[in-house]
């Protein structure tokens, strides 16, 4: 079966393909160091164990939290890259559109910040991000948004490009999601799973994209014409409806690097079934309905919503989040699994979504939010599933085209030192969080009560190890990326 | 044809019919505008192919014909130019002129010529644009026209929504469920490259 060939000659990068590639993946390693970097010394902060001035502090965090989405969101935009084009026709020149609009949006976002002085943080209230009382000016706050605007813009211009491919495949995206097999029919086998997650990504983030489009540009026409006032919940509604899809379609993009890779990994096919195609159809719709759970605090917002907003998230992540770790497992039970690199990094990734996903669903439930809401609970959540699930995804993937360079996975020994380095460093600070959390300290906030220090200090002691590990992954895969495939060994042959 | 057009843009022009057209800022906006555009629409068939040759030549993908209509819809959707086009003979004037032939008739032109990714990126933008011009519509505290009344702003914010709304499940409808040629589109085609 071709999908267990280790290096399919579908998936060689021509000399364009590898130059996109490239600046993708080794962008994003260099970036994700330095957002660590900033995470570091803001839990150092927390901690007592460095003094940032607390304006600094918030724009450390709005840069870490801008950042650290828009990189996860242009890194797993390669992962989809990689794998669907091989389905179906996507055009070099959309990819790259993408890479220069998010460059040139991040671009807006640092100066926003660092010499604007921009510390409203990456999803913000209404009236934020401007009336900052004097702490920044309002232009900042527009040029932080007109760079989403272009990072949304380019992502755009990637899924309409990606669905005109499925189109022409598949007839229309319905069909490219499976929805004619939900009730019948014999599914078709080689219907590849990264085509659906790809449909279903495209649908959901396109409404968030549309919705931001809005919104943004509302906040914007409100700081030229400042006697129009956005109702604060609409407002708050749509900036969490993007955000929300924004950050979700990234966990959704970087799975297909678990759909594409295990299978050659424990060498038995994971094959597509019928309760695949219902989890991802039933996840499209869900995703798109299930922000309200950000918002359950608002009183004034109507019980109805808040309800649906909780029933919601217990349906929108569980079905795709169930069939992909038990596809997953089912796939790797006595397989003789090959332990490499990309290997270890992939069942590193199910674990660390399978984890933090118990955490999140606990705070959608409104009971619990009642208390969890606003602490550190929740940084404690998505830390985990981004930073020990995601991540690790678009890691194996980088790994995995570093292995077809030179038709071997990579497994040396300092890899085998900073995987269980990073997995160490990254449950000690995503546990220090959700301990914080347990102990009520509030998100969001530059310094904390003595009482909670300790927890903030062992954050702290674990994201060094985290930082340590990520700058090793990032030297690593940025040489083995530039240095392409090994004349006489690669899988496939130079181009 | 052009002789129809001309009729049309005639009939749309006299006082009866620009007085009624003109009595509302949802009429003025949602009727006349975009009978005007239709008016430019239809007479894209009566451009000769010399001259189309000409223009496709500057019109690769479609692109410069989108962006001319796109931008010339920014300035009619400006309230301040809805209330000039009522008080101002000159401004009216380029009203009737300019909606035809810089919105309707460059869409009818770059339309083929456009390949899905800008059509989609046009449309996605003309639905949001429903969305915010509505929005502002709907919820500024003052009368944006001097010509006309707050309540009438307000039905013509409403009215955005519903447009955007539509416009919105038409296309997802059309995204997941309908049926497309791309074989037929040559210049679809030939945007792929
Ligand atoms: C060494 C790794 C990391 C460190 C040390 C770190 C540190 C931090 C800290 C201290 C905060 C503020 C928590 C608070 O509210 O008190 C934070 C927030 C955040 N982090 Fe990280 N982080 C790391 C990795 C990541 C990764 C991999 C991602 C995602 C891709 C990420 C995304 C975010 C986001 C979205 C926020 C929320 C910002 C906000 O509340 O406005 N972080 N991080």
């Amino acid at each position: 079966m071709a999908a267990l060939t280790m290096y399919p000659e579908s998936e060689r990068l021509s000399a364009g393909e590898r130059a996109a590639f490239n600046l993708y993946m080794i962008s994003a390693v260099i970036l994700f160091v330095l957002m660590m970097l900033l995470g570091v010394i803001m839990r150092m902060a927390q901690g007592t164990w460095l003094e940032v001035p607390p304006d600094l502090f918030y724009q450390f965090l709005s840069m870490h939290g801008a950042g650290m989405v828009g990189t996860m969101g242009m890194v797993t935009t390669a992962v989809m890259w990689f794998f669907l084009r091989k389905y179906v026709n996507l055009h070099l020149w959309a990819f790259v559109a993408n890479y220069v609009l998010f460059l040139l949006g991040a671009l807006c976002i640092i100066g926003a910040i660092f010499l604007g002085r921009y510390a409203g943080l990456w999803t913000f209230l209404y009236p934020l991000p401007t009336h900052s009382m004097g702490m920044w000016p309002n232009a900042s706050g527009a040029w932080f948004m007109i760079g989403y605007l272009l990072i949304g813009v380019g992502m755009l211009l990637f899924y309409l490009d990606a669905a005109a491919g499925l189109i022409r495949k598949y007839g229309n995206l319905g069909r490219s999601l499976g929805v004619q097999w939900l009730f019948g029919g014999t599914i078709d086998p080689e219907h590849p799973k990264a085509v659906v997650a790809s449909t279903m990504v495209i649908i959901a983030n396109s409404l968030g994209i549309l919705a931001g489009a809005v919104v943004l540009v509302m906040y914007l026409v409100g700081i030229a014409y400042p006697e129009f006032k956005l109702d604060p919940l609409v407002a708050k509604n749509l900036t969490y409806w993007f955000g929300h899809m924004y950050i979700n379609a990234t966990i959704y993009m970087g799975v297909i690097a678990v759909y594409e890779l295990l299978a050659r990994y424990s060498g038995r096919p994971y094959a597509i079934s019928r309760p695949f195609l219902w989890s991802w159809a039933a996840s499209t719709i869900f995703v798109i309905i299930v922000f309200p759970h950000h918002l359950l605090m608002d009183y004034a917002q109507p019980r109805w919503v808040s309800i649906t907003g909780q029933i919601i998230s217990y349906s929108a992540g569980f079905p795709v989040f169930l069939v992909t770790v038990w596809g997953a497992l089912a796939n790797i039970h006595r397989s003789g699994m090959r332990w490499t690199m990309p290997s270890r990094l992939l069942i590193l990734s199910m674990f660390g979504w399978a984890a933090g996903i118990l955490p999140a669903i606990l705070d959608g439930t409104i009971s619990i939010n009642r208390v969890m809401h606003n602490t550190q609970w929740v940084p404690g959540h998505f830390h985990f599933y981004l930073l020990l699930g995601v991540l690790p995804m678009a890691l194996a993937l980088m790994y995995h085209v570093m292995g077809s360079y030179r038709n071997q996975a990579p497994n040396s020994g300092a890899d085998r030192l900073g995987l269980p380095l990073y997995l160490l460093g990254g449950l000690v600070f995503t546990l220090a969080f959700l301990a914080a959390g347990h102990l009520s300290v509030a998100r969001r906030m530059s310094s904390h009560l003595p009482e909670w220090v300790f927890t903030d200090q062992m954050g702290a002691a674990g994201a060094i190890l985290v930082l340590l590990a990520m700058i090793y992954f990032a030297a690593r895969i940025s040489i083995g990326l530039l240095r392409g495939p090994v004349s006489g060994h690669a899988a496939h042959a130079a181009a | 044809m052009i002789a129809g057009s001309v009729a049309a843009s005639l009939v749309l022009a006299s006082p009866p019919a620009r007085g009624w057209l003109e009595s509302s800022m949802s009429a003025q906006m949602l009727l006349q505008l975009p009978l005007l555009a239709a008016i430019g629409v239809c007479s894209a068939s009566a451009i000769p192919a010399a001259v189309r040759g000409a223009l496709a030549r500057w019109d690769r993908w479609g692109i410069s014909g989108l962006l001319l209509a796109s931008m010339t819809s920014l300035v009619w959707m400006l309230p301040r130019a809805l209330d000039a086009a009522v008080d101002d003979v000159g401004v009216a004037a380029a009203k009737y002129a300019t909606v035809p032939l810089l919105i309707g008739l460059p869409l009818a032109l770059s339309w083929g010529r456009a390949g899905f990714v800008l059509r989609g990126v046009f449309l996605a933008e003309t639905i949001a644009t429903c969305f915010r011009l509505g929005w502002l519509y709907r919820v500024s505290p003052e009368r944006l026209c001097s010509n006309y009344l707050l309540d009438d702003q307000q039905r013509l914010g409403d009215w955005l929504m519903v447009i955007g709304a539509a416009l919105f499940l038409a296309l997802m409808g059309k995204l997941l469920l309908g049926r497309f040629d791309f074989r037929t589109d040559a210049q679809a085609q030939e945007g792929r490259h």
